[in-house]
């Protein structure tokens, strides 16, 4: 099993025991789906980021974005600046899944899982190819840190996707309750400082829910 | 006139705003809209006045994002907006002392369209509705909407302009590398659904540069019968120190550009990252070229979202099995409002090898209308095949036409003055390929030469809607020989004759030749083999008939329209004898969806070495062989003893291990699925025995008002269903009301409410709260991602299902008196005689 794979069981909630054949064999139909109707597609942007003086810990400026979160200003702790980031698979995989769970449900939920893990996996090399560009500079990226993480809310997805100009640009847009459409999308602030974070305080180890099914140790 | 010119001459439309905005200042997120009003307005003017100095023709309106979905700014109002932004535009001519005409700039919405996101077709329309109509009392000269994404808003904002003022409509879509939408169309899709709405010019802006524009535009160039406007972005986007900038000279701009009109562009400009510098070198350079008009295509071709089918080539399979004559299990399905059955259908026909499909709801006792626009909206949320919309209640022909995404088929019109007077107009207005049936008045005639004559007649009536040939498909009509000797001789020399004197399309529903005869496979598939070979461009024919396949395949391969053969072995080559044994061609050439049947796990069946029965079929997650094995068993035993000794342990077994953590969720559906695999079998014995069943317990789910992520409410349903229940499934952002009048309506005593994001359980408690209000006896479980027991009890819910299984448990529980699955079986036994 690939990197791939195995993240497509985690999310499957497998945890440790044994996957069988026919869950397996589903994951690799769905990676084989995936790969024909995904339309890869991300934007990044980067802005001075300031630390807020007033008003309490946690008051945040990323260009002209105001945010207001502690965990997030704890991840983003001695950056200067941040990058806006925003990845989408496309709506082919939404009407993929779609599909699926009109006529084999075992197959959209493993499609679920293996989009989930596809699109982390293209996140990752995006946040790659941004942090080789910071480096040449001598800086270094800080973990993604997406909204609907610890305290940073699902609201301030709005924002970054009209400083990213999203719609336009990727295709990526949200709906009145302030989910994405494609579903398959991330977006995230990536803090961007000039010394290398030395432990990695990011995904599960932000997170306090520690009884999750999907946590990883 | 600006038409009176388009065409003509070359026209110059102006370049980037956005992007000089920003370089005066205009921030990341900032609205550009809102710098029409005050001391900004000179910038914008200055702007404008620079491209007309630098030789535009065209300007467009600094409106790009000013309608009610995307403008969000409380200062000034949306009709001032637009007002301002036109005088500026003017005012720009003016100073520069020169004639133009100004456009306004209609962007999209930034919003999603469903079934894909959450905005309806008709707020998307009325959004744009407001905008034109603006625009248009503000004096513009044409409507340009640009910067298309997706087909769906496109229609949206044309049939806004269209229907609400008398201006040139011009549209430009944002193409991709792949020569696609954001949403899946290709050019000729684009171009096709356009044209169908009859918009006045079409083209490309933003989205690359204009040396990436090549193949997209040499597919524009020869599928458009419109004139074409270019506007490209001054290259590609490069980020250099945190700024985007674009890689080509307004020099480099100018000379690709040239070529583009030499290649047939009538109206040239630019888009992100082009300046007045562009424009003025551009036009410069292309000023003293001569253009012409487009020259008028013949093709025929009906489009979907992301598919265009063109007329032509291979013989075209337009599927028939949406359509409720002579099927009972169709026609239960849309009394019982069973949307899923026909998007089964769909999907199973386009596995099948159907390239359209007809969509036929007409049923006494149902609204058409309303069931026709639900089928079509819904059938577009999972198959990118065009469909044929078939019916003939005008009302539902245009709701369904309306909300088509795309260019549409219709079924049909006829010789008869009065379908004509109904259909046309229809078809003129949304575009569409018409099937035309070859009768009138008199009836069908008996003779070729009678069925020409029709064929004439309606396509000089078609003519004074401006509707061409190339949009009608003539209907030769096969009438049976049990009854009409010579009925397939007639329809196959009309069809030549269709071909050879009137250069049209034809198409025939195929199966009718051999009504009233035995073994009508025998006598369809003959027909369709001599009908293909005399023209036939497209038939209706039911896909899943192994023995039309095979004449259509054969007919390909003998034709030499199938590339060596090459479809043919595919699909035939892995058979051994002459004749394969029904449905065994299914599954190799069209992979979807077929694994979970268990016949394609490696190991499957072989653990232990021991026999396979039914219950590790069901346990192991096997359709095909849990299907086979109840067939089998039901020949010894009554069905209700196979439910009860071999279906319900396995269920319980399965369902038991889900709840230690020894089996997991793919695992149980596909138990799931193989269980309703045996159950149908055991169903159609017990119908058979005469058995008659029981009520079967309702239970509402939905996902609620603002979340649209369903797939935790569907894993729900598939199990509940499976536990006997029956399921009224609401779907996805269902407003509290409708999980009320739901209820209500069928006395409901169960509701399962799904949500997933936090910010989405305000929905949830709101639904909770209403429901207690007007049904105070309904119990409410709830699930989804971010509940949890405490969360649920001070939302007011009754039960929190941390998983599928759980909802099943509370559901026996409440609706049953039963705790777990083992006195399960009278249930099962009532459901397994219920349907039908």
């Amino acid at each position: 099993m690939g990197h791939l794979e195995r993240e497509a069981v985690r999310y499957l909630g497998y945890g440790k025991h044994a996957v069988d054949d026919g869950t397996l064999a589903l994951i690799a139909e769905s990676f084989a789906d995936l790969r024909k109707v995904a339309e890869q597609k991300s934007i990044y942007r980067i802005f001075a980021l300031s630390h807020g003086e007033t008003g309490g810990a946690g008051r945040l400026a990323i260009g002209g974005l105001q945010l207001e979160s502690r965990n997030l200003a704890k991840n983003l702790k001695g950056c200067g600046e941040a990058a806006l980031f925003a990845a989408t698979l496309g709506v082919g995989v939404d009407r993929l899944i779609r599909r699926a769970e009109i006529t084999n449900m075992a197959k959209a939920v493993v499609l679920q899982a293996c989009a989930a893990a596809y699109l982390e996996e293209y996140c990752d090399a995006c946040q790659e190819r941004i942090a080789r560009e910071a480096r040449r500079e001598g800086k270094y990226l800080r973990p993604r840190f997406s909204p609907g993480y610890g305290d940073f809310s699902l609201s301030y997805q709005a924002g970054i996707m009209r400083m990213l100009d999203c719609a336009k640009q990727i295709g990526l847009t949200m709906t009145d309750g302030c989910l994405m459409t494609p579903i398959k999308s991330v977006t995230a602030v990536i803090g961007i400082g000039t010394v290398g974070a030395a432990c990695h305080q990011g995904g599960c180890g932000a997170c306090r829910k520690r009884d999750c099914l999907y946590r990883r140790d | 006139m600006i038409l009176d010119e388009l065409g003509k001459r070359l026209l110059f439309f102006d370049g980037g705003m956005g992007t000089l905005l920003q370089e005066r200042g205009l921030g990341p997120g900032e609205l550009p809209e809102t710098w029409n009003f005050g001391e900004r307005a000179n910038d914008v003017v200055d702007v404008h006045k620079a491209y007309v100095e630098a030789g535009s023709d065209v300007i467009l309106t600094n409106t790009f994002g000013a309608n009610a979905l995307k403008y969000h700014d409380g200062r000034y109002p949306l009709k001032d907006v637009v007002e301002a932004a036109v005088r500026n535009a003017r005012d720009a001519f003016g100073q520069a002392g020169r004639n133009g005409y100004v456009a306004l700039d209609v962007g999209p919405t930034g919003k999603l369209l469903k079934p894909m996101g959450d905005l309806d077709f008709e707020e998307a329309y009325r959004a744009f509705r407001e905008v034109v109509v603006y625009g248009a009392d503000a004096g513009v000269d044409a409507i340009h909407i640009e910067t298309m994404g997706d087909t769906y808003e496109m229609k949206a904002a044309v049939l806004a302009a269209k229907e609400n003022t008398d201006l040139p409509v011009f549209v430009t879509a944002v193409f991709d590398e792949r020569g696609k939408l954001l949403t899946g169309a290709d050019v000729l899709a684009v171009v096709s659904m356009l044209e169908g709405l009859r918009v006045d010019a079409l083209g490309v802006n933003c989205g690359l540069g204009p040396m990436q524009m090549g193949p997209v535009l040499d597919e524009l160039f020869a599928y458009s019968s419109l004139p074409v406007i270019v506007k490209p972005n001054a290259g590609l986007p490069k980020t250099r120190g945190g700024k985007t900038v674009y890689d080509i000279s307004a020099g480099e701009f100018a000379e690709e550009m040239e070529k583009i009109v030499r290649k047939g562009a009538l109206a040239v400009g630019g888009c992100c990252g082009t300046t007045p510098e562009h424009v003025r070198l551009l036009a410069g350079r292309c000023a003293g070229i001569k253009v012409a008009p487009p020259q008028r295509k013949a093709r025929t071709v009906v489009s979907s979202y992301g598919k265009a089918v063109l007329f032509g080539g291979r013989s075209i399979i337009i599927g028939e099995r949406i359509n409720p004559t002579g099927k009972k299990k169709l026609k239960a399905a849309l009394k019982a409002h069973d949307i899923d059955y026909i998007l089964k259908e769909a999907i199973t026909q386009e596995d099948q090898g159907a390239h359209i499909l007809d969509v036929n709801v007409g049923l006494p006792g149902i609204d058409e209308t309303e069931m026709m626009k639900e089928a079509v909206e819904s059938l577009q949320g999972v198959t990118g095949l065009p469909l044929q919309i078939d019916t003939v209640d005008m009302k539902a022909m245009e709701a369904a036409l309306r909300v088509y995404n795309g260019k549409a088929m219709v079924n049909s019109v006829s010789g008869k003055q009065e379908s004509m007077d109904g259909v046309f107009p229809l078809v003129r207005k949304y575009g569409g390929v018409v099937v035309a049936l070859l009768l009138d008045e008199d009836g069908i005639p008996d003779t070729a030469g009678g069925r020409i004559a029709i064929a004439k007649k309606i396509i000089a009536e078609a003519a004074k809607y401006g509707i061409e040939k190339k949009d009608l498909v003539m209907d030769a009509l096969a009438l049976t020989i049990s009854s009409e000797p010579r009925g397939a001789a007639v329809a196959l020399e009309t069809l030549r004759r269709l071909r050879d004197e009137l250069g049209v399309h034809t198409v025939l529903g195929v199966s009718n030749i051999s009504f009233g005869l035995p073994m009508r496979p025998v006598i369809n598939a003959a027909f369709y083999t001599m009908a293909l070979h005399g023209g036939l461009s497209s038939g209706i024919i039911n896909p899943a008939s192994e023995d039309m396949m095979r004449a259509y395949d054969a007919y390909h391969a003998l034709m030499g329209l199938d590339d060596n053969c090459g479809n043919y072995i595919s699909k035939y080559g892995g058979m051994t004898t002459a004749v394969a044994p029904a449905g065994a061609a299914n599954e190799s050439p069209v992979g979807s969806g077929n694994v979970g049947n268990g016949a394609g796990m490696p190991g499957a069946g072989g653990a232990g070495g021991g026999r396979m029965t039914l219950q590790k079929a069901i346990e192991r997650g096997m359709k095909d062989e849990a299907g086979a094995l109840a067939r089998e068993l039901v020949k010894a035993s009554a069905p209700l003893d196979v439910i009860n000794g071999h279906l319900i342990p396995a269920l319980d077994l399965v369902g038991k291990g889900f709840e230690e953590g020894t089996v997991f969720l793919p695992q149980l559906l596909m138990s799931a699925e193989a269980a309703k695999g045996a159950f149908a079998v055991l169903k159609e014995a017990m119908e058979g025995a005469g058995n008659a069943g029981g009520k079967k317990e309702k239970v509402v789910l939905a996902t609620v008002k603002g979340d649209i992520h369903d797939i935790g409410k569907n894993i729900v349903k598939v199990l509940l269903e499976n536990y006997n229940f029956d399921v009224v499934d609401l779907g996805k952002d269902v407003p509290p009301e409708r999980v009320v009048e739901a209820v209500k309506a069928q006395d409901v005593r169960l509701v399962g409410l799904s949500a997933l994001m936090t910010t989405t359980v305000a929905g949830m408690e709101e639904t909770i709260r209403l429901l207690r209000k007007e049904a105070p006896d309904c119990r409410v479980m709830v699930g989804g991602a971010v509940l949890n027991q405490e969360y649920a009890d001070m939302i007011g819910a009754d039960f929190y299902g941390k998983d599928a299984m759980q909802s099943v448990y509370y559901a026996q529980r409440v609706l049953q008196g039963t705790k777990s699955c083992a006195p399960l079986q009278a249930g099962i036994a009532k459901k397994v005689s219920d349907e039908s």
